[in-house]
């Protein structure tokens, strides 16, 4: 599958780097790497169209990743939708429901990109070996201890704010409806959306027949 | 008296019989420090040249590839585990300096084994018909001394279907960025070579036969000529570079 690459110095310098930077992060988390090797030679196009640019990923059965600006073969998933889009599905925390009612346009197989998908949201990063490798033992294991712990505060306080903001929004300040009676909300404009789709399908079959009585 | 059969070597006119042998002094000459100074002359970008090079290839597990004036070996490597155990991959060179340094080189590496090594000449490619699925040339067409002939060879070993890519020196599409190159390439490019590698000829010869060397309009109606079907290139870094792409139909 041919893919027109623009400036194609810059972007494929860009990927070199990026694919560089994620397989050294990638060799901290061998579990990661264990579970790429599982989506060897499988190939995820995608494509993203604002801002425009189209992303191959593809691991090989070492468990490295590999990104490239073209594909001249095949590829196993294609997705397309905006940066916005595959925002949603990165953070998502079920990315099958995501894909089913966000609005990313899936062509192949969605298993490759929703596992493609876990397995970066699993990655769990060994910081202690290259910190140990740099420092010794002992001054390794305490700044890594330290690391993690301050990074593991830092996600309980930043889950703990998220919690309290929604809450305040919810019940003190009254700025946002509950989550049920907007899932409603939601349904009912969906169900009012295809009503109305169906009628103006009705409509358009009344409107031949009219037309073909008056020409008879 | 009989007029002679001359072509260009750099901006000086030679035999046709001579231009193999001049080629191959120069080769001969810059093989040992070949890697340093094309990192050195490119700022490393020619890496992300022959990077680009690959992902147009379409090379995949089992195929058969063959790397043409392959010289160090860096798209062959790159190519040995793409195609796996099931495929191969062909270094060729007509330098036999060239060729020992990309051999030691990947054994130190430790690319696999389904490399293999040829002396061969790209005019005459020592292969039967119809024998690879992808044939890449980088940097080595305009040393080439007759290149219809080189692609007509190149086109006989492809099988049906199978693609050329010719990554190489071109011309830049801006004026600017055009007489900027001419300065890098004539003042800066052979005091790097005395410099670096102690052979200011070599990199002269080198910036004199990119301006030798067929625009981008011109290399495609070649490939054209010889036989080569969906031509199309790339340009490169404002066009200093390109890399061409053609299909045997």
């Amino acid at each position: 599958m041919s893919t027109e690459v623009r400036l194609p110095t810059i972007h494929t310098a860009g990927l070199a780097a990026a694919e560089s930077a994620l397989n050294a992060a990638l060799k901290l988390s061998p579990h990661s790497v264990e579970a790429l090797k599982g989506l060897a030679d499988q190939v995820l196009a995608l494509e993203c169209t604002k801002p425009a640019l189209t992303l191959f990923l593809r691991a090989d059965d070492k468990g490295y990743l590999h990104l490239a600006g073209a594909h001249e073969a095949d590829v196993t998933t294609r997705v397309r939708g905006t940066a916005e889009d595959f925002g949603a599905l990165a953070s998502a925390k079920d990315p099958a429901a995501e894909l089913i009612n966000g609005n990313l346009e899936l062509n192949g197989s969605s298993a490759t990109l929703t596992d493609m998908q876990r397995i970066f949201a699993d990655l769990d990063l060994d910081w202690e070996a290259p910190i140990v490798d740099g420092l010794g033992d002992v001054a390794g294991h305490q700044l890594a201890s330290m690391l993690r712990a301050a990074f593991s505060w830092s996600q309980q306080a930043s889950s703990n704010l998220q919690r309290q903001l929604g809450e305040f929004a919810l019940e003190e300040a009254r700025l946002t409806p509950p989550a049920l009676a907007l899932e409603d909300y939601y349904s009912d404009v969906q169900q009012l959306a295809e009503r109305s789709d169906r009628l103006a399908a009705r409509v358009e079959r009344l409107r031949q027949r009219i037309e073909r009585l008056r020409l008879s | 008296m009989t007029e002679k059969d001359t072509t260009h070597f750099g901006y000086q006119e030679v035999e046709t019989k001579d231009k193999a042998g001049l080629v191959g002094q120069v080769f001969d000459s810059v093989a040992t420090r070949y890697d340093v100074m094309n990192d050195l002359m490119s700022a490393g970008i020619h890496r992300v040249w022959k990077r680009f090079t690959i992902e147009l290839s379409g090379v995949r597990r089992g195929h058969r590839v063959l790397d043409i004036a392959g010289g160090t070996g860096d798209l062959a490597a790159k190519f040995a585990p793409m195609v796996g155990d099931q495929g191969e991959v062909v270094l060729a060179d007509i330098n036999a300096s060239m060729l020992s340094v990309g051999r030691d080189r990947l054994i130190d590496r430790g690319v696999p084994g389904n490399l293999y090594y040829v002396q061969a000449d790209a005019q005459y490619l020592p292969f039967p018909d119809n024998h690879f699925d992808c044939i890449t040339i980088a940097f080595g067409l305009r040393n080439v001394t007759d290149k219809d002939l080189a692609l007509r060879s190149m086109l006989r070993i492809l099988k049906p279907g199978g693609r050329l890519l010719v990554l190489e020196f071109s011309k830049p599409d801006n004026p600017l960025l055009g007489r900027a190159y001419d300065a890098y390439s004539f003042g800066i490019l052979p005091m790097m070579g005395r410099l670096v590698a102690g052979d200011s000829e070599s990199y002269q010869y080198l910036a004199e036969s990119i301006r030798m060397h067929p625009d981008q309009d011109t290399l495609r109606e070649m490939m054209e000529n010889a036989g080569f079907a969906s031509c199309d290139y790339h340009n490169m870094t404002g066009g200093i570079v390109a890399v061409h792409r053609g299909t045997k139909g």
